[in-house]
């Protein structure tokens, strides 16, 4: 089982891939695990062949565990020649100046981390990831977490909860323990770009536009105009990003996840719709990396095509706020000469952490949501 | 904010200087009469006069000589080689007297000399005559050398080497002398020696200089498509270069790739990377990479032409790379 974050102990072996016998080459996923936040193939780092499994499906096994036995192929001489570089000396930490740099300004031993880049590489990011996955780590024994004994269910019922459920469990309930939550309620009349976005997609070959992506893009937006909402809170440090990144909930046959949309103040409309999906894609296929899942103050929740008249979410922990994002529902609003006017409305509903944000800065802010997406033009513009 | 072309920028430069200074003379193959093989000493023969706009003989090693001994005697003279390709014949002249002077006669002399050259392929002028030498000065202790990208440089650098005390080499990249852009009111000097980010970003940093600035420039723009930030820092001068301004750059971006359109081996960009691998190691979050030409000579073939020289699709290739 292989250590693949800081903060792993123990992986679940959700799949197998291969079966004893079978002959495999580097690179071939050898099984899946699921860890703390994500599922991730494990490949083979040379050719050879599977000799026995040792581990079943669904067992939570500790990092090191020998799930398999497989031999190694005696690799053609040409191969291990030209290869020697990557194999040959295991022990030696291959990483970028800078992330040493990092490491070593952060106390962080390379070893207990896996890079990213070419050939393994560790990257600044790499370093940075690890670092705030031990601040997380100190977090969390600091605070003390006693399980809740849960009244008997009916036996029929149970299973055990899977790792990422358990781990979604844990976080969900730390986060709302941990971060006083408050609420702030709009509703935004989307008349106008219900129409606007119908007209957008009657093109043809250009990305389809859905209301998720005008209101990530009106969040955005409004992150620029009230840059004091894009803050955290960080052990006793309130943090303000400079980058404009958003956390977008998606839901996948392995449970919730918030992938993050990197500087989406860069990205126009079609911009940060073709990131959306790209990030849903990769979601639903399970291929998201931690760096994924890091950053970002602010997440966009919307339930609204499942007919939600409200959705009051829970901050993810490491953010200070989500939107949800409930239903468009027609309703009657007087117009101008007090006439009634058959409009179309949704409700935002946003959850903020009150330890970096505040009921006025969050009304201004929300209120500016809402207006954008009331004024639907302005979000052509960058 | 007016318009100018990069060939009247160099016109102009050069009728200010002589019109500024008395001892400002030029010399060159066809630069008087004919006005010079691109046009950029035209109309000055009438304003100044044969006597100080002088067509020399075909022999760029006597009139590179002939400068060196009026630079010596108090003049300020400024030469046009025809191409950078010729340059190997006025080598003797620049690289063993105008360079030593200053320091064999013991800081009593120096050698204000400009040579303007036109280097770059793209014309389909063929391996004699698209040559990038300007790494051959640039290696040479006593000389100088600047390479303007864009109008308003081409200006004030060119002002800046005639009133610079020392032999300057001005490499005037020939694709960009029909190019216009915008230029300020009132031209000024260009100080050699000081690079300007003309692109701000935050994710890589491209450093480059004359004509390949402007591939970098259409490669920040294909990159920004991705949101990809690349910072592009023209370097104007190479000797001295900006350290600094690079160094600067590469603490904010991590990451560096040095395009020019000479040929990569052993060129500016491989003096660069060296240099900021030194100084800047700690900062670096991927192997600098260098986007040249080939190491052959310029093809005279259109086509083949166009695969030689360095485009944006090879630097945004080279960014993809040190983003890995």
């Amino acid at each position: 089982m292989p250590k693949l974050g800081l903060t792993m102990t123990e992986g679940l072996l959700a799949s197998w891939r291969v079966k004893p016998g079978d002959q495999v080459r580097a690179g071939d996923v050898l099984f899946v695990v699921e860890t703390e936040k994500i599922a991730t193939d494990v490949e083979a780092p040379s050719d050879g062949k599977i000799v026995s499994l040792e581990v079943a499906e669904g067992s939570i096994v500790p990092v090191g565990t020998t799930v398999a036995t497989w031999i190694e192929n005696v690799m053609p001489l040409d191969r291990a020649a030209s290869s020697r570089g990557s194999f040959s000396n295991a022990t030696r930490v291959i990483a970028t100046p800078l992330a040493r740099r990092l490491a070593r300004q952060a106390n962080i031993d390379l070893k207990a981390i896996r890079g990213s880049g070419p050939r393994g590489r560790i990257k600044a990011r790499d370093v940075e990831i690890a670092a705030a996955q031990q601040a997380v780590l100190r977090a969390e024994a600091d605070a003390s977490s006693p399980a809740a004994s849960a009244a008997p269910l009916s036996r029929q019922q149970r299973r055990p909860a899977s790792l990422s459920e358990t781990t979604v469990a844990r976080r969900m309930t730390e986060a709302k323990r941990n971060i006083p939550h408050f609420y702030v309620i709009a509703d935004a009349d989307v008349t106008r770009l219900l129409k606007l976005r119908e007209e957008l997609n009657a093109a043809k070959g250009e990305i389809r536009l859905s209301l998720t992506h005008f209101v990530v893009a009106a969040v955005v937006k409004a992150l620029k105009r009230f840059p004091d909402i894009n803050r955290v809170w960080d052990a006793n440090e309130i943090v303000t990003l400079d980058a404009i990144d958003i956390g977008l909930a998606v839901m996948t046959e392995r449970g919730l996840v918030a992938p993050v949309l990197r500087n989406a103040d860069r990205l126009g409309l079609d911009g940060i719709a073709c990131a959306c999906e790209e990030l849903v894609t990769r979601a639903r296929r399970g291929r998201l990396t931690e760096e994924d899942l890091a950053g970002g103050a602010i997440s966009v929740s919307n339930v609204g095509m499942f007919g939600a008249a409200q959705l009051i979410p829970i901050i993810n922990p490491g953010q200070a706020a989500i939107l949800g994002v409930a239903a468009v529902r027609p309703v009657f609003r007087p117009d101008d000469r007090g006439q009634p006017s058959l409009r179309q409305e949704l409700s935002l509903a946003l959850s903020c952490d009150h330890r970096v944000l505040d009921g006025v800065s969050a009304t201004r802010f929300l209120n500016a949501v809402a207006e954008i997406l009331a004024q639907p033009l302005t979000l052509l513009r960058r | 904010m007016p318009e100018l072309r990069y060939i009247r920028a160099i016109n102009q430069a050069l009728a200010d200087a002589l019109e500024a200074d008395p001892s400002v003379i030029l010399l060159g193959e066809d630069v008087s009469a004919a006005g010079g093989a691109f046009g950029a000493t035209r109309g000055l023969r009438d304003r100044f006069g044969a006597e100080r706009v002088i067509d020399t003989p075909i022999s760029e090693a006597a009139l590179a000589g002939a400068a060196v001994g009026a630079a010596l005697s108090g003049l300020k003279p400024v030469l046009e080689i025809m191409f950078m390709d010729f340059t190997t014949l006025v080598m003797d002249a620049l690289v063993n007297q105008a360079a030593k002077a200053r320091f064999m006669f013991g800081g009593q002399r120096s050698v204000p000399l400009v040579v303007r050259t036109p280097h770059g392929g793209g014309l389909s002028a063929g391996p004699q005559h698209s040559q990038c030498l300007e790494a051959w000065f640039a290696h040479v202790p006593g000389l100088k050398v600047v390479c303007p990208a864009d109008p308003a440089s081409a200006y004030g650098l060119l002002r800046a080497a005639i009133a610079d005390p020392d032999p300057v080499i001005v490499v005037e990249n020939k694709a960009l002398y029909a190019t216009k852009a915008e230029v300020p009111e009132v031209l000024e000097p260009v100080p050699i020696g000081h690079a300007a980010v003309i692109r701000p970003g935050r994710d890589l940093t491209l450093v480059s200089y004359g004509g390949a600035v402007h591939t970098c420039m259409a490669a920040a723009g294909i990159l920004a498509n991705e949101g990809i930030e690349a910072e592009v820092v023209d370097l104007r001068s190479l000797q001295p270069w900006d350290e600094a301004t690079v160094m600067n750059s590469l603490s904010r971006t991590h990451r560096l790739i040095v395009v020019h359109e000479a040929v990569e081996a052993f060129g500016i960009g491989a003096e660069i990377a060296a240099r900021m691998a030194d100084i800047g190691f700690d900062e670096l979050d991927a192997p600098i990479l260098r986007v040249g030409a080939p190491f052959m000579p310029v093809p005279f073939s259109k086509a083949l032409e166009r695969k030689y020289l360095p485009s944006a699709d090879a630097v945004v290739q080279a960014a993809r790379k040190v983003l890995a």
